[in-house]
């Protein structure tokens, strides 16, 4: 066992009491059923023939008053919009889920926004990717994403889209909306960075200049816990953040680097549900009494990281890098009659989890080594957006 | 920065007239550290200039006079570390090109099709530099030529 599995075990120790799950209210159907199978009957390790293949998962989020309460909610994230004269392909993607999200039926109550709606934070492009989200006539609340923010540190985003950080209770459910992505060390000040350098170095997911920029924050932390103790503790809690509430790959930010923090905040309370983007690609995992779900992108689907995917994780295809809407999509969350929510990846092909390893977009890399680049931490080279 | 550059100058000198003395009398004496230093600088500096063409740096794809990408797009967007490119696979059958193929193959084949550039050369120092540094991110990996 390596380091970071013997500190992962530790933790889920720790965290995760006996005979406890996410979720107290927790309808164990079908597949979740397996799930559970999962990590009570083979440590963590997942095979891939427990899984049904289904692009839903489903669990129990509220009742209202006691009795069920029946709504919609979308998410769209990662679209990495260039400005239309560099290419369009980003928005034509864009344009698409957001058409597919206004013709819900029955109408979705909301639309989350999970960040990343620019590329390279371009006022530009932040100004576009506004006004195809205009087309979507429900209500929008919106998370920020790095690419996002690092241009300007946040002020156009902002007086696009308000703050960062914000809670709503809505039919039984509190949502609350962090901000993973402001809080990151000062890498530019002593090097003298330009604002678009800064974001160049941003931007390059694999860079190592902008180091682990990815966390939550004392303050927000203590926002958060605030916001948290006027609720029930058995009742249902969905997060959204743009990054992952636990660790999966800290050299991609793949992560917030205070997970532990947020998992302590999080503990008492036993139905919580994050849903992340950052990732573009189909992730699940539980921690403690955490659940947490791993959004699509619109723009394009990251590899697999060559290590950390959660062993709960039913992995997605292999995409086609010669179909640009090949891996992408967004996501549909139902809660139906009977109180249940289903997460549905909406991916633009016919099937979204591989069930051969040669399909799969893990299983396909049991031969690869990797190494991070170096090249970026020579002098005067500030990435591709000078 | 004049003091970096003529050390840098410097350094080349060296590590060129090493060289020349090197091939002078390949494999006919013992190997000495210097010589293995600069064999692998060479090596280095051509996994530096791949991956900064790999990532999308304008300066250097304009001093090797090559244009990888007309999308905005770059290689590690799609590949950061140099993740499912799988050089260790090839050569092999592939699908996207309905051939044989090397790993230049496959390279033109990104630069065409999903970055919209302009295909290279195959024996091109670009196409070289973009080798090494796709070989050198994924040094390890288990040798596997025709995996799908």
């Amino acid at each position: 066992m390596d380091e970071i599995q013997r500190e992962r075990s530790e933790l889920q120790k720790t965290l995760q009491g006996k005979g406890e799950r996410p979720g107290g209210s927790l309808q164990i159907t079908r597949r979740t059923f397996l799930h559970k199978s999962v990590l009570t009957g083979a440590a963590g390790v997942a095979t891939y023939g427990w899984f049904p293949l289904i692009g839903t998962l489903d669990f129990l989020v509220g009742q209202a008053g006691g009795q069920p309460t029946a709504f919609k909610f979308a998410w769209i994230s990662d679209n990495h919009l260039y400005p239309k004269e560099v290419n369009t392909r980003f928005v034509d993607k864009a344009v698409r889920a957001v058409k597919e999200v206004q013709a819900m039926k029955p109408a979705a109550d909301f639309l989350i926004h999970g960040g990343d709606l620019a590329q390279l934070g371009d006022p530009v492009e932040l100004d576009l990717g506004n006004e195809i989200l205009k087309e979507v006539k429900i209500r929008k609340v919106f998370i920020p994403g790095e690419h996002d923010w690092y241009l300007d540190l946040g002020q156009k985003w902002t007086s696009l889209f308000g703050q960062p950080n914000w809670t709503f209770d809505h039919k039984g459910v509190r949502f609350v909306g962090l901000d993973t992505v402001s809080r990151g060390p000062d890498y530019w000040t002593a090097k003298k960075m330009s604002p678009k350098e800064r974001m160049g170095h941003m931007a390059t997911l694999d860079g190592s200049v902008a180091g682990s920029w990815a966390g939550v924050g004392r303050d927000q932390l203590q926002w958060l816990n605030q916001t948290l103790s006027s609720w029930p503790k058995d009742k249902p809690i969905v997060i959204f953040s743009h990054n992952p509430l636990y660790e999966y790959y800290p050299p991609w930010n793949f992560w917030v680097r205070d997970w532990r923090e947020v998992h302590e905040v999080l503990r008492p309370y036993s139905n919580v549900t994050n849903i992340h983007g950052h990732t573009h690609q189909v992730l699940y995992n539980e921690i403690g009494k955490l659940r947490s779900i791993g959004m699509l992108a619109t723009s394009w689907p990251w590899p697999y990281a060559p290590e950390g995917v959660p062993a709960l994780t039913k992995c997605m295809v292999r995409a086609d890098p010669g179909d640009f809407f090949d891996g992408v999509g967004y996501s549909r969350l139902t809660m139906n009659a009977a109180s249940k929510i289903e997460n549905e990846y909406v991916m633009w092909r016919k099937d979204t989890f591989a069930e051969a390893a040669v399909d799969s977009g893990c299983g396909d890399n049991v031969n690869q080594v990797l190494h991070p680049r170096i090249a970026d931490q020579e002098w005067t080279y500030y990435g591709a957006y000078k | 920065m004049k003091t970096i550059r003529i050390g840098l100058i410097a350094a080349g000198v060296l590590v060129g007239s090493l060289l020349i003395v090197s091939s002078a009398r390949a494999h006919k004496d013992k190997h000495t550290p210097q010589q293995l230093k600069a064999f692998e600088e060479v090596f280095m500096e051509q996994v530096r200039i791949g991956d900064l063409l790999f990532h999308g740096d304008d300066a250097t794809a304009k001093k090797l006079n090559v244009q990888l990408s007309r999308t905005g797009m770059a290689c590690a967007m799609c590949h950061p570390f140099g993740s499912d490119n799988h050089p260790h696979e090839f050569p092999k059958f592939q699908e996207q090109i309905g051939q044989f193929a090397t790993l230049r193959d496959m390279i033109n084949w990104c630069i065409e099709k999903p970055n919209e550039g302009v295909k290279i050369d195959s024996d091109s120092p670009a196409m070289k530099a973009l080798e090494a540094y796709i070989y050198w991110s994924n040094r390890g990996s288990k040798l596997d030529p025709g995996r799908h």
